[in-house]
């Protein structure tokens, strides 16, 4: 930082738009600072994680199934530990990225302007107040796209290392680690982006604004997960009564189908429990049927879900952006 | 070079003080013929007031033919006033006298009531302009 | 320049629904530019409100206001603002603070203006904005509006907060700007005495509508205070105020007319003037003496 100032005998010349970008940066460097830590930290993480630490627990784990009963076990407990509490931590992170996003949004993007009155500062320059806010939501949103991006796709990438070599690895359809791979927390944090920008411009008060958006961030994402198997079409898979429903994936409905081709809940799911036995034969039950989402679908509900997101988070966009247009001239 | 003094409690106008600071200082000898007179900036800057207030004290003084102003270069003295520079011969008289009173035994008051008396028999009162009440 | 600096037409703001949150009614004037104007009212009066207009940080609810000849939007690289509270940010240091200007503001910025009024204050250019005084920060936050070189400048109670040192040295930096490039000065205040020297134009708000607008010597011109015996009637002329105490009337009109010989008059000062007209906000309002744009 220079301590002294500069004076040009001219008026500056040159650049005929106001750069803004330099001085978002500065005036937000701490939470710059503090998410960029984040994603080296995390990113960081989930190369161990996808690398040496795979190899290690994958190692380990063939050690730990190698031994017989009775004998003596020698293997590497601690690399399976490590692991799995590594896989827990960075998905959490990973998962975590939207609401931080969204807190910084909330508080310090429009809100903490609007309180302390510095937008009747930033308002009078030669920017016009729409292209302000339009700056301060493409150049984030811009950082946060790539760098969430490449959270999530370090996070597939450290899942598919050790799916099938570790052995309690979570499944595809677990829910933590089916978002965290995914295309929806870059969605989520855009979503979470504007609806900090526009809960700062209408409540005027940095802290209301911070708890408004991360709660709407967090009710967005209940929403979407609520919505997900719906999203897109479902595959039936009818099984026999002894065996149970049957389909790995993300569930959208199950039951029985009775004689007359009609499809009731099932009461229960286990033939070889003489109560349900009773209550199947009641239904005249043929078999059990699971609408459901194999792993094939994981992209298709990926992006639907994404889209959904992007589409609202567009809305949000131009709501604050004709807001903006309204109150002022 | 004149330095203006503004007093607002006076109840004379703001250029008029102007004016008559400056024909003091001519008056005075302390503004020559050829003398550039400050800009209007550097008054306002050191007096705070109004920019065409200042302007307006200069045109006077243009009317009176006691400056002209130059485009680009500013406002300069064209003649002198009066005959009593700062330190013409009346002027040490006048010192050696007061200091003789003073050696008689007057007051300062009484000094200036006979002055005063003085100045009235010589240079009779002209009715000063202004407000009424 | 013959176009006004403002120029308002049945101006009005309202503030959210209710029936009585009109900050602003039916407000018509007109500053010319290259002046210094004084914009006082007693608080709530609408003074705020009426310059957020100008400088285009409001959208009027009601008429028009024009400003550098198009709308506030459009000259917006043109106009200066400072708000009351000062708005700075508390992290920037002065120096950054500065050339924040000079990046917001590409093609107009008068880095060595900016720069000497901040070193008038002998203010440490790396010391943060939170650390400093409230007449250090106006001083930067002026310096910030000037550095813009900007055609008109709006000045919400720019000396509210200030020693008196500060403030005739600030108030002396404004005259030396308006003196150098003709910038057309609108500044709110409520310390009238310093007003009369600095200011030649005039705008008194009450209640959010437009009392007195014009020329200051004009107004003044057309305004005079008188004593007379009590019960003296002074219609057809404009009474703004009245007193009488014991047998004596004294008051403050607008002359309709020539005046009785037997009344004792004289011109009254300008804070005679404001207190007047402040003291009795149901008097008539004078929008007639605006006077029409005169360069």
């Amino acid at each position: 930082m220079t301590a002294t100032l500069t004076t040009p005998a001219v008026l500056a010349e040159g650049h005929r738009t106001p750069r803004q970008l330099r001085w978002l940066l500065r005036l937000h460097r701490p939470a710059a600072l503090a998410w960029t830590a984040f994603v080296l930290l995390t990113g960081a993480a989930l190369l161990w994680l996808g690398g040496p630490l795979t190899d290690a627990a994958a190692q380990a784990w063939k050690a730990y199934n190698a031994c017989a009963f009775g004998s003596r076990c020698s293997y590497d407990q601690d690399a399976i530990l490590t692991y799995k509490d590594t896989y827990t931590y960075t998905t959490f992170a990973v998962l975590g990225a939207p609401f931080l996003v969204a807190a910084w949004a909330g508080a310090a993007l429009t809100g903490r302007e609007l309180e302390s009155g510095t937008v009747r500062l930033a308002w009078t320059q030669a920017v016009s107040p729409v292209r302000w806010l339009a700056a301060r939501l493409a150049f984030p949103a811009l950082l946060i796209t790539v760098s969430t991006g490449l959270l999530a796709w370090l996070h597939r990438r450290a899942w598919t290392a050790g799916d099938g070599r570790i052995d309690t690895a979570k499944p595809w359809h677990d829910v933590a680690t089916f978002y965290a791979g995914g295309v929806v927390p870059v969605a989520l944090a855009l979503a979470g982006l504007a609806l900090g920008a526009l809960a700062g411009l209408l409540l005027r008060r940095s802290l209301p604004a911070l708890a408004a958006t991360v709660l709407g961030v967090g009710a967005l994402w209940a929403a979407v997960h609520t919505a997900m198997p719906y999203l897109w079409p479902t595959v039936t898979k009818v099984s026999g009564l002894g065996e149970g429903p049957q389909g790995d994936g993300f569930i959208a409905g199950e039951g029985v189908i009775t004689a007359g081709g009609d499809r009731v809940a099932a009461p229960c799911t286990s033939i070889f429990n003489q109560g349900c036995k009773a209550e199947l034969t009641e239904l005249k039950a043929v078999s059990f049927y699971r609408d459901y989402h194999p792993v094939s679908h994981t992209w298709p509900l990926n992006l639907v879900a994404s889209g959904i997101l992007l589409l609202l988070t567009a809305l949000l966009v131009v709501t604050a952006l004709r807001l903006v247009r309204r109150r002022t001239a | 070079m004149v330095d203006y003094r503004i007093d607002r409690r006076s109840g004379v106008a703001t250029y008029v003080q102007i004016v008559q600071q400056t024909k003091q200082a001519l008056r005075l000898g302390l503004l020559m013929p050829g003398d550039k007179l400050p800009t209007a900036r550097e008054v306002v800057e050191a007096t705070a007031v109004n920019p065409n207030t200042v302007l307006k004290a200069y045109r006077e003084l243009e009317r009176e033919g006691l400056v002209e102003a130059r485009r680009g270069l500013g406002t300069f003295v064209r003649r002198s006033l009066g005959a009593a520079p700062a330190d013409s011969p009346l002027r040490a008289e006048l010192e050696d006298w007061a200091a003789r009173a003073r050696e008689a035994g007057l007051e300062r008051e009484d000094v200036a009531a006979l002055f005063t008396a003085v100045l009235d028999t010589q240079f009779p009162h002209r009715t000063a302009e202004g407000d009424p009440s | 320049m013959t176009e006004p600096a403002i120029e308002a037409a049945a101006l009005a703001k309202r503030f959210g629904r209710r029936r009585d949150a009109w900050a602003l009614r039916d407000c018509s004037f007109r500053v010319p530019a290259g002046r210094v104007c004084a914009v006082v009212g007693p608080n709530g009066a609408g003074k705020s409100t009426l310059l957020a207009l100008a400088a285009g940080l409001l959208v009027p609810t009601e008429g028009t206001v024009t400003v550098l000849g198009t709308d506030p939007a459009a000259a917006r690289p043109r106009i200066g603002f400072v708000d009351q509270d000062k708005p700075l940010y508390p992290q920037l240091t002065v120096a950054e603070t500065l050339r924040m200007g000079a990046d917001l503001n590409p093609g107009r910025w008068d880095a060595g203006t900016a720069h000497d009024v901040v070193a008038a204050g002998s203010l440490d250019p790396g010391k943060r904005i939170r650390a400093l005084s409230g007449g250090q920060r106006t001083r930067v936050a002026l310096a910030l509006a000037l550095g813009k070189r900007p055609e008109l400048l709006l000045l919400d109670e720019p000396m509210a907060d200030l020693d008196p040192l500060a403030r005739h040295d600030l108030m002396g930096v404004l005259m030396g700007q308006a003196a150098a490039h003709g910038t057309t000065i609108v500044m709110s205040s409520h310390v009238v005495a310093e007003l009369e020297d600095s200011c030649d134009h005039l705008l008194l708000l009450g209640g959010g509508r437009v009392r007195l607008a014009g020329e200051i010597d004009e107004v003044l011109a057309a305004h005079t205070r008188l004593s007379a015996p009590a019960g003296t009637t002074l219609a057809p002329h404009r009474v703004v105020e009245t007193r009488t105490t014991g047998r004596q009337l004294s008051a403050l009109i607008r002359p309709a007319g020539p005046l009785p010989g037997d009344w004792r008059t004289c011109a009254p000062s300008l804070e005679e003037l404001l207190l007047s007209y402040l003291r009795n906000p149901e008097a008539p309002s004078s929008a007639d003496t605006t006077t029409e744009a005169a360069a």
